[in-house]
């Protein structure tokens, strides 16, 4: 198999950003997921829960509310008080809507999905036209006293429900005006001096109001009448979300302890026609608040400051009870953030306004398979690069040589050159960018370090040629309508490949269903080894243009099923270089390689997340955490 | 205004006093003897307004005959004189005015922007980004100013884009009030769902007791997960270091007997 001196870093201080918003669409089975840095990113449920498509971040910008609209429209809008659409082919902010009302803390789209009503801070509701390229400004609703926090429509676009501190009011949609005002009691049997949030309310087509609330209730409301028909208390600690299935025979709360509880709809004995709601099950998958649900047709999704997406499938949705009716737990972004140098044994890492640049520890001593070794000379920070405006950083790399960096923010591109000179380091950077160089989605180098290869948000990719102080442009692929991106992206589900010497378009890997988490080209036999999302690994010789003969005789055997079991993608390939044989993977939880002589594959199990071995233990993510709500054990 | 004035004595010493002060006396029973008729009190009729006769023998004159219309045309000549002054006086207020107020449009416009840019900007107000093909100056259009908002709406247009294609440069008007307003407002919100989650009242703890609870309740307990306060004490532990240093140097100093 092979022996490898394996860099255990640990030193990766990287902490995810709380997710604060998700909101799942029915018709493309997606779920956009917003944190709390201004992340937005996509997942696709149906190609085994891969994130396809994220937005960057932006320092400015904190949602607290997100939906989608009319079909296939994202969008979002926060305490900026601005409304934003995304656009989810080109991958950027289509525009911004300024809603005048103040900080905007709810925003819910219409049973038909051509309208937007938002909730303001001052306490107005305002309705906004969805129109084909743009949204447009209608009416305000009444106004309330104070700031209104969570919305709901009525399945049939008459009524509204929005929450506010300390009451709850139904509007009419047509007049604008409040049909009732429901006040919310501070603490269940009891008063209270702090105020009671309604953190979340929804409208059920009987009209019955759910409202969940910061003294730990579940109250359901009449709204025909404005009266408190049922009272639950299901926690010490705040309710935080609420989110009810389509077909409303169930719905779930998420409180601040990381309970998540789900409320079914149950006849109320074995043959009656009489229902009601039930709590049925808690699960506690979160540590800290769970800020965000969403209620799938087959699944219960919840995410919160933890950092951890958890997507839950429920047992009796379920018609085939395979490995997909497991839990789900999305702990590390599905994109690279490190690069590695290899010949000077530097590591970058990107956060989100900063890259700091590491050169690996050596050691001299030697041992048996299993030993942990001595360090003789400890990892060596190099360079803490800050990036200056407000935008998050998108990709980076490292060349394989060590002297170029280069890294990309929504919208700018920047490239620096480093010198060594015996033990200092000295940055330059390269100030003229050509101007159609923006952001990019993806940079690579070339493994001679003197091409460098920037994949642009349009769909095209740009190549450069690295010189000694300078950089110039040497082409520009443009792929032909229809084809997204080429080698080192990853969203490509039809990848065309470039040949590098005669610039031309050599050949096209034939498109598959499920979106590529992964390739990479191997040095010495020029195959293209491609992973995509649901574990197959497919290798395409790029001379044959063909796929090989491993490729084939793999995929008619079927890959083994615990290979295809494993929930994580697979996020990084590389190759060893004396052995063509052997094909390096890794995903979030295992590190394995695979022999092409062997008949099937050997599995090495190490770590939480190896990449080049960074682990970056759970444990250190939740030190530096919120507060969480404080639990009492008995005997402690 | 009817004074008692002193009665007038036969000593001359006291004559000129008396006339002082008869003199703004009379004037004032002038002007408002249209009002009070002859002076009432007995003394106010006697005999002071012979200044120019000797001091001798102004106690047998008669006093001198004060015809109605004289004084009248007195008083009126008074209040015109008066009139006049006011009159003056307003009119060089105005001037003076007048005179501030163009200095002031003189500075406010050599404050403003030049014409050119403004019509720009009001002209890019109407049609949403406008590229203008003239040179712009080096201006910082971030000042306030009112001249641009007069083609917009009146509070709805803050920002407006103006690209210059010479210079590559784009450029936005904002509003000074409207963005410290928009910050406070932000802040305002932030304060409050952070208090609403993480102030008084709410019942948190800190990460490391969370993540000891586990490790209390061990069969074999367990010490916290932090246990050590790597940041207690760092004063005193850097004074000690510093003792130290200073100790041993001093140590090595002094010969050893």
């Amino acid at each position: 198999m092979g022996e490898f001196k394996v860099h255990r870093v640990r030193f990766f201080n990287y902490v995810p950003s709380g997710i604060r918003c998700v909101a799942y669409n029915n018709q493309s089975n997606r779920l956009a997921v917003s944190r709390t840095d201004g992340t937005v990113e996509i997942y696709n449920l149906s190609a085994n829960y891969f994130q396809e498509k994220f937005f960057p971040g932006h320092e400015s910008r904190a949602t607290e509310a997100l939906c989608w609209a009319a079909g296939q429209r994202l969008f979002s809008a926060g305490l900026n008080g601005e409304i934003i659409e995304y656009d989810l082919q080109a991958l950027n902010i289509k525009y911004a809507v300024d809603a005048f009302g103040g900080p905007i803390w709810s925003m819910t789209a219409s049973p038909s999905g051509s309208q937007l009503l938002v909730g303001c801070e001052d306490g107005s509701v305002k309705l906004f036209q969805i129109t084909p390229d743009k949204i447009q400004f209608e009416r305000n609703f009444d106004r309330q006293k104070s700031r209104i926090l969570s919305l709901s429509w009525h399945p049939s676009g008459t009524h509204i429900a929005a929450g506010s501190i300390d009451y709850i009011t139904v509007f009419d949609v047509k007049s604008g005006s409040t049909i009732h005002k429901m006040t919310v009691d501070r603490q269940y049997m009891g008063a209270s001096k702090r105020k009671c949030i309604v953190w979340g309310v929804v409208f059920l087509s009987d009209g019955t109001v759910i409202s969940v609330d910061s003294a730990g209730k579940v109250q359901f409301w009449d709204s025909a009448t404005g009266t408190l028909v049922k009272n639950h208390l299901i926690s010490n600690a705040d309710v935080l979300s609420i989110a009810v299935a389509d077909h409303e025979d169930s719905f779930v709360v998420g409180t601040a302890e990381g309970t998540v509880f789900h409320f079914q709809l149950v006849p109320v004995t074995s043959n009656s026609s009489e229902k009601q709601w039930v709590r049925t099950k808690p699960f506690q998958h979160h540590t800290h608040d769970v800020r965000a649900v969403a209620h799938s047709p087959t699944a219960l999704i919840s995410g919160g400051t933890d950092t951890h997406l958890v997507i839950r499938p429920l047992m009796e949705k379920i018609e085939v009870k395979n490995y997909d009716a497991a839990l789900r737990k999305i702990t590390f972004p599905h994109r690279r953030l490190i690069s590695c140098s290899k010949r000077r044994q530097l590591l970058l890492f990107q956060f989100a306004h900063h890259l700091e640049l590491w050169r690996l520890g050596s050691t001299v001593a030697t041992g048996k398979n299993g030993d942990t070794l001595p360090l003789s000379k400890n990892a060596d920070h190099l360079l803490h690069l800050k990036t200056k405006g407000p935008e998050n950083i998108i990709c980076s790399c490292i060349s394989p040589c060590g002297s170029w960096i280069a890294y990309s923010t929504a919208s700018r591109f920047f490239l620096c050159r480093l010198n060594y000179d015996q033990d200092n380091i000295s940055l330059k950077r390269v100030s003229k960018m050509p101007a159609f160089l923006h952001s990019a989605l993806h940079i690579l180098f070339s493994e001679d370090s003197a091409k460098l290869f920037v994949a642009s948000n349009q769909g095209s990719l740009h190549v450069m040629q690295l010189l000694e102080g300078s950089f110039k442009h040497l082409h520009t692929f443009q792929p032909p309508s229809g084809g997204n991106l080429v080698t080192g992206h990853r969203e490509s589900l039809g990848g065309h490949i470039w040949q590098m010497k005669t610039l031309e378009l050599h050949c096209t890997v034939p498109a598959y269903n499920f979106p590529v988490t992964a390739l990479a080209i191997a040095p010495n036999t020029n195959n293209l080894v491609l992973a995509h999302s649901d574990q197959q690994v497919f290798e395409y010789s790029i001379p044959d243009k063909q796929y090989t003969e491993w490729s084939r005789t793999i995929q008619k055997q079927g890959f083994h099923q615990v290979w295809l079991q494993r929930d994580t993608p697979i996020t990084h390939i590389s190759f060893h270089p004396k052995r063509p044989m052997h094909i390096l993977l890794h995903d979030a939880y295992m590190f394995c390689i695979i022999d092409k002589s062997l008949p099937l594959l050997f599995l090495d199990l190490l770590d939480e997340k190896t990449l080049v071995a960074v682990e970056r233990p759970l444990d250190d993510i939740i030190a530096q955490l919120p507060p969480p709500i404080k639990k009492k054990k008995f005997g402690t | 205004m009817v004074q008692l004035r002193p009665r007038a004595s036969r000593a001359p010493a006291s004559a000129e006093a008396m006339v002082d002060e008869s003199q703004p006396a009379s004037e004032e029973e002038a002007e408002h003897g249209l009002l009070l008729g002859q002076p009432s009190s007995g003394a106010a009729a006697e005999p002071l307004e012979e200044d120019e006769e000797g001091e001798d023998d102004f106690d047998d004159e008669a006093p001198e005959e004060l015809t109605f219309a004289s004084a009248q045309a007195e008083a009126r000549e008074e209040e015109r004189r008066v009139r006049e002054t006011v009159r003056r006086d307003k009119t060089l207020l105005k001037e003076k005015r007048k005179r501030r107020e163009e200095l002031f449009i003189e500075q406010k416009k050599r404050k403003l922007l030049p014409d050119t840019i403004l019509e720009k900007l009001t002209t890019a107000s109407q049609t949403s980004i406008k590229k203008s093909p003239a040179k712009l100056k080096e201006v910082n259009l971030q000042k306030k100013n009112e001249e641009c908002e007069k083609g917009s709406d009146s509070k709805k247009v803050k920002v407006q884009k103006v690209q210059s294609v010479s210079q590559n440069k784009s450029y936005v008007a904002l509003r000074l009030k409207d963005q410290d307003l928009r910050d406070s407002r932000q802040q305002a919100a932030q304060a409050f769902i952070h208090n609403s989650l993480y102030g008084p009242g709410t019942n948190r703890t800190t990460v490391n007791k969370f993540m000891s609870l586990a490790n209390k309740r061990l069969p074999v307990k367990k010490a916290a997960a932090q246990f050590l306060n790597n940041a207690w004490g760092t004063q005193k532990k850097q004074n000690a270091k510093k003792f130290k240093r200073r100790w041993v140097i001093r140590k090595m100093k002094t010969p050893r007997k």
